[in-house]
């Protein structure tokens, strides 16, 4: 590989000629495609201004040459509530509140902050905007939108790695390669369920059209994912001003032509070796019972089977007579994808058996229930990628349309902007070693967007918007940087980190938790959400960060913060999804949303609801979830009146009104005032002000239902509240 | 802090679009007024009118889904050369056809129909529809469209979307987008299902994909409260209610004090205001007391067969009249007209629930001179096969199929395009889904190519890179 360095050297130059400090109308339209060098930290005019650390010197800068002040220190009751809905999506308890208010030390908030980044909790918040970007689901999406009982583990595999702070070029290799790169570490391969989460038509006819569909998105969701590169825009034609061309598309979808879906096991190869034996020697004790039950079965099966093959052009149904090793690499997959859905015909055939057939079976089940308690238990299994050992020649196809492929066969190879040689690709075992190559070339401290795009992701989660505001688009149609430089330094930061921490320890390479700390802990961070008017004039969309921009609850934090508050939260982490209630009458196509019956269960963090192409969980659609058919860089904040009728009116969000205001009276006992305060104290993390506490006093005074129904609405109301809602 | 404006994603692409050069809108400058304005209601209120790109045939839609795809050749698009060719399958030059379900080298099948010459445009309608051959003078017919999907969750959604994948905004939610609505105190886009089930690929269908969840369709429910979660619980009661309310508007007004510039907060309170009064407004829009019996009658409200689907046009027409920009009625949802077999009791059935309701409308919004200013669009995802599937039904037929369209700045009485002798393939005056919407969009007062937004790196439009305005078909 070799890292082209053609563009911002001499952009580079102009800036420093004309400016100090660089900002968004000097950068070249193609800015990303190059790194310059480690750019120095800006000094500032202000001797007396607040610098935590060189992220503040950048900002600042940037201020002064435009003559704004920045706001001044958020109180500690802010800070705490924003650094906590931040680093681990959830409020403060009171309790927490006044040990910080309290806390007289000068490192106070640090402490809070390295308690937050080591809480279990972090890497659960942090999961559902990787999510996101990931297009992760748990089903399959279309009308059948099958369930894939599997996925969870790569949710769970994120939540762990950001909370082991997994180095970052690790993280992305284990997705787009972990079985060739790491094939002696049995959860690397649960990453390259990164690979899986593309929409899939089942049951579709068309099998070619259904596996280009699969390649476009893997690709479209890599580059965008770990280079914030719209790569889909070139898929039909190059297109005036973008260097990205349609070669280049196809060239690094290449990297994945020969993709082999598999569930694999989460386990050793002596695990592995160990299963096979007892699972070996079981089927062997019950091969005859398992053959009577397949006589009764199979002339209904072939008969589903036949029918299901009936469906298909025959150029498709006649690979199922062939051996897959006459199959070309091309045809392999094809015959997967109709075996399965041939397999899936004749799966369940009870119903059509005859009566006296079905008792037959039933006697034999029992049997087979006799001896399946000698049946090893199955190992975990992940919903992983791998490679067909020779990869389907990928070629560029005219208009983007899988019928119009151009004839020269197009070999792996990066985005010719960036690095115009053709991938370096050993197999690597089994597989051809295509995907390691495109994954060292992204995981490289060399390659100019790698590590630029996920610092400016961080940035965006910790400032609501991205130094790049188009965090999935570093390319010529997205935003230019508002601070280059300090998008540059922050990349440098994470792959060669200078900032010790408060104890003195040099951060390892790659480190995300590194940058969170230097985000959060910076005095850009820890700024007020008011500022002053007259920076309010001179930047009205706080663009260069004059004051703290306060955001409002997505959903997934909305209902864990509501279920924090009433005391229902349950923090039991990982394992398969749950399914919370949803309104009645409301169901999407394909597998049904049976509710959890435990409602302990129910009551869990929101990255642990069940993930349904066909009906996100309403609460979280309601606050901008995106739909998970395709990679989302930024959600939306929209503010509308079915938002306001579901808080008003929703049974769910009622049940938590109720719960929250038990809770209130068991703590605060039958005091109106102790009530309020307590209340307050849990919602807001701050006692009331007087002339709250009088209204409230008022409205509990002249409530013409019951005292509890009077403190239900209170707590209802208090849920209701842009104060709740929106954090400052 | 522009960001939670829904209607454009930045400050930035707010500029580009309103200032030309990247598919400007006409927009701009009530837009540009908006923004000097900048008072809440202007700055937080995205369904605001707007005027579009030049002065527009319809201001309302009503698109009447028929879900899982009539069979074209049986309704509107006669075929004697398939009668004379039944049982035989289609000649060889027609080479090998895909269809879902295989049925490409199956025997033709004749339809069971009985076609005649209706109104004085003598356009044709099979006897499944008397009440609609009635309206033969207000109906453009296009016979050859085209469709990219074979399968119904694709198809249902390029009718919807414009592409057979999920992700992209729905036509309804562009109208939105553009035009903003007329009622601010009713959704501006508003989704009915008929047939107790639920469209394939569900609410993604009224969805707005890439853009803000503003512009999405509101998914209508039967009885008196339509909207979900509309009313106060019974057990907390109205007057409980309005004091939660106002304590919520003092104490909001308080946190306000401190943060008078962010209009987010304003915004979020308007919502409330506007929550309250759909509390009101959406039961008088549903309630049909006021309706006479004879109106009611004429949509069939008082047949079993047609008084789901005839309460729902009639409803579509009292929305349309109150200022809704956009509805849309799935007729047979979770499709019901996909007649693989029996195609005879199947569409028999769905015909009789849909012909009668569907003349209503167009009459009603005719007689009450509303006919002129609203699209009303009858269709669904694809038509069917003239091979026979089984010995009694008929396939998926993306390759060719009817759509009808009337009022709104459409010729009634009008054939658009042709298909093959059989009614497989499209051959003249092909009108692709995406040649469809950049109809109706025109329709609109929209340039297709111009009305775009700007997600992942494009200018992204309804038609995606094509669609041609049917321009035959105007007025």
């Amino acid at each position: 590989m070799r890292f082209l360095s053609r563009f911002s050297a001499i952009a580079v130059l102009v800036v420093f000629a004309l400016a100090p400090v660089a900002t968004a109308d000097d950068v070249l339209p193609n800015w990303a495609y190059d790194l310059g060098a480690r750019p120095a930290v800006p000094q500032v005019r202000d001797a007396k201004a607040r610098i935590d650390n060189p992220i503040d010197r950048f900002v600042l800068a940037r201020l002064e040459s435009k003559g704004i002040k920045p706001a001044r220190e958020a109180d500690r009751r802010t800070l705490i509530r924003r650094v906590y809905f931040d680093l681990i999506g959830l409020p403060p308890t009171p309790e927490q509140v006044e040990v910080f208010v309290n806390d007289k030390s000068p490192v106070a908030y640090e402490k809070v902050v390295d308690e937050l980044l080591a809480s279990p909790r972090f890497g659960e918040r942090m999961a559902e905007w990787w999510l996101d970007v990931t297009r992760y689901a748990e089903t399959d999406g279309f009308n059948s939108d099958f369930v894939r009982p599997n996925a969870w583990r790569y949710r769970d595999w994120v939540i762990k790695s950001f909370n082991q702070d997994k180095p970052y070029d690790r993280f992305v290799k284990e997705q787009l390669a972990g079985d060739e790169l790491f094939p002696a570490d049995p959860e690397a391969i649960v990453g390259t369920g990164f690979l899986r989460h593309f929409p899939d038509e089942y049951n579709a006819v068309n099998l070619e059209q259904r596996r280009q569909e699969i390649l476009n998105d893997i690709a479209d969701t890599t580059s965008a994912t770990f280079l914030g590169l719209t790569l889909g825009c070139a898929k039909c034609h190059d297109h005036k001003y973008d260097p990205i061309l349609q070669y280049d598309y196809y060239r690094f979808q290449s990297f994945f032509a020969g993709m082999w879906p598999v569930e694999a096991p989460i386990a050793t190869a002596k695990q592995k070796a160990a299963y096979d034996k007892a699972l070996a020697a079981w089927e062997a004790k019950t091969a005859d019972v398992r053959a009577a039950i397949e006589k009764i079965e199979s002339p209904y099966r072939s008969r589903a089977q036949i029918k299901q093959r009936g469906r298909f052009p025959d150029e498709y149904a006649t690979l199922l007579d062939i051996p897959a090793e006459k199959l070309s690499p091309l045809e392999r997959q094809l015959q997967v994808m109709i075996g399965k859905q041939i397999e899936g015909a004749g799966a369940d055939v009870t119903k059509s058996l005859k009566p006296d057939e079905k008792k037959q079976r039933e006697e034999l089940e029992k049997q087979l229930a006799e001896l399946t308690k000698e049946k090893p238990k199955p190992l975990p299994l992940a919903m992983a990628m791998t490679d067909l050992p020779t990869p389907p020649p990928t070629k560029l196809l005219k208009r983007g349309n899988w019928r119009f492929p151009d004839k020269e066969e197009i070999v792996p190879g990066f985005l010719s902007a960036i690095d115009d040689t053709d991938a370096v690709v050993k197999a690597t075992g089994q597989t051809p070693g295509r995907r390691a190559a495109l994954a060292n070339w992204i995981a490289s401290e060399k390659n100019p967007l790698t590590a630029r795009v996920i610092a400016n992701r961080l940035w965006q989660h910790h400032f609501d918007r991205g130094i790049v505001a188009t965090a999935g688009d570093f390319g010529v149609t997205g935003d230019r940087p508002t601070h280059p430089e300090l998008l540059d330094w922050l990349a440098y930061e994470l792959t060669d980190p200078t900032i010790r921490t408060e104890e003195g320890e040099q951060p390892p390479k790659w480190s995300l938790k590194h940058l969170h700390r230097l985000m959060v802990t910076s005095a850009t961070y820890r700024q007020s959400a008011q500022g002053d008017a007259e920076s309010a004039k001179a930047d009205p969309d706080n663009q260069l960060l004059w004051r703290f921009p306060g955001r409002r609850l997505d959903g997934e934090s909305l209902r864990d913060a509501m279920l924090a508050v009433s005391g229902r939260l349950n923090l039991k982490a990982g394992g398969p999804s749950v399914y919370p209630e949803i309104p009645a009458g409301l169901k999407g196509a394909g597998s049904p949303w049976t509710v959890t019956a435990d409602a302990k269960e129910r009551d869990r963090r929101s990255v642990y609801v069940f993930v349904k192409r066909n009906l996100r969980y309403p609460l979280f659609t309601l606050f901008d979830a995106p739909d998970r058919n395709e990679t989302c860089s930024r959600r939306y904040a929209t503010t509308t009146a079915p938002q306001a009728l579901t808080l008003l009116n929703d049974p769910l969000i009622l049940s938590f009104a109720k719960a929250f205001a038990t809770r209130v009276i068991k703590e605060a006992g039958n005091d109106s005032a102790k009530i309020i305060d307590r209340a307050y104290l849990l919602a807001l993390g701050r006692h009331p002000t007087s002339e709250e506490r009088d209204i409230l006093l008022g409205y509990l005074k002249d409530h013409t239902g019951s005292t509890s129904d009077a403190v239900v609405d209170l707590c209802h109301a208090l849920m209701n509240l842009n104060e709740f809602l929106y954090v400052d | 802090m522009n960001q939670h404006i829904p209607a454009f994603r930045s400050r930035r692409d707010f500029l580009r679009l309103a200032g030309g050069g990247f598919g400007s809108l006409a927009l701009a400058a009530l837009a540009a007024e908006a923004d000097a304005r900048s008072g809440p209601s202007a700055e937080t209120n995205p369904f605001l009118p707007k005027q579009p790109h030049f002065k527009a045939k319809a201001k309302s839609v009503i698109f009447l889904f028929m879900e899982g795809g009539p069979s074209h050749i049986d309704l509107f698009d006669p075929k004697p050369e398939l009668t004379r060719m039944h049982g035989k399958p289609l000649p060889a030059s027609f080479g090998k056809v895909i269809t879902p379900m295989g049925t490409g080298g199956n025997s033709l099948l004749a339809s069971k129909r009985k076609f005649k010459k209706h109104g004085q445009s003598g356009l044709d309608f099979s006897d499944w529809v008397p009440h609609m051959a009635k309206c033969a003078d207000d109906f453009a017919v296009l016979r050859a469209c085209q469709a990219d999907g074979l399968n119904h969750v694709g198809s249902v959604c390029q009718m919807n979307t414009g592409s057979i994948l999920a992700g992209r905004p729905s036509l309804g939610s562009w109208a939105l987008y553009g035009l903003g609505t007329e009622n601010q105190n009713l959704p501006g886009f508003v989704v009915f299902t008929e047939g107790g089930g639920q469209p394939f690929g569900g609410a993604r269908n009224w969805g707005t994909g890439y853009m803000p969840a503003t512009y999405q369709g509101t998914l209508f429910r039967d009885g008196p409260n339509p909207i979900l979660n509309l009313n106060t619980p019974a057990d907390v009661g109205d007057d409980r209610q309005k004091a939660k309310l106002d304590l919520v508007g003092k104490l909001n007004d308080i946190h306000r004090r401190e943060r008078s510039d962010d209009t987010r907060l304003d915004a979020r309170q308007n919502a409330y205001e506007l929550a309250f009064k759909m509390q009101s407004s959406a039961p008088e829009a549903v309630d049909l007391s006021k309706e006479s019996e004879k109106v009611k009658e004429a949509y069939g409200l008082n047949r079993k067969e047609t008084a789901d689907f005839g309460h729902r046009c009639l409803l579509a027409r009292r929305l349309v009249e109150r200022g809704v920009r956009f509805v849309q009625i799935y007729c047979g949802a979770g499709s019901q007209w996909d007649a693989h077999s029996d195609i005879e009791g199947n569409h028999g059935r769905l015909c009789t629930r849909a012909d009668k309701p569907t003349a209503a409308l167009i009459n009603d919004l005719k007689a009450r001179g509303m006919l002129d200013d609203t699209l009303v669009i009858w269709g669904g995802e694809f038509g069917r096969t003239p091979m026979s599937e089984g010995t009694t039904g008929r396939d998926h037929n993306p390759y060719g199929f009817s759509m009808l369209m009337a009022g709104g700045g459409v010729k009634g009485g009008m054939v658009h395009g042709t298909t093959d002798e059989f009614g497989l393939y499209g051959v003249e005056n092909r009108v692709h889904v995406h040649d469809f919407h950049a109809t109706i969009l025109h329709l609109l007062g929209f340039d297709h190519e111009r009305l775009t937004f700007f997600h992942n790196g494009r200018d992204e439009r309804l038609t995606d890179v094509s669609g041609r305005v049917a321009q035959e078909i105007l007025l």
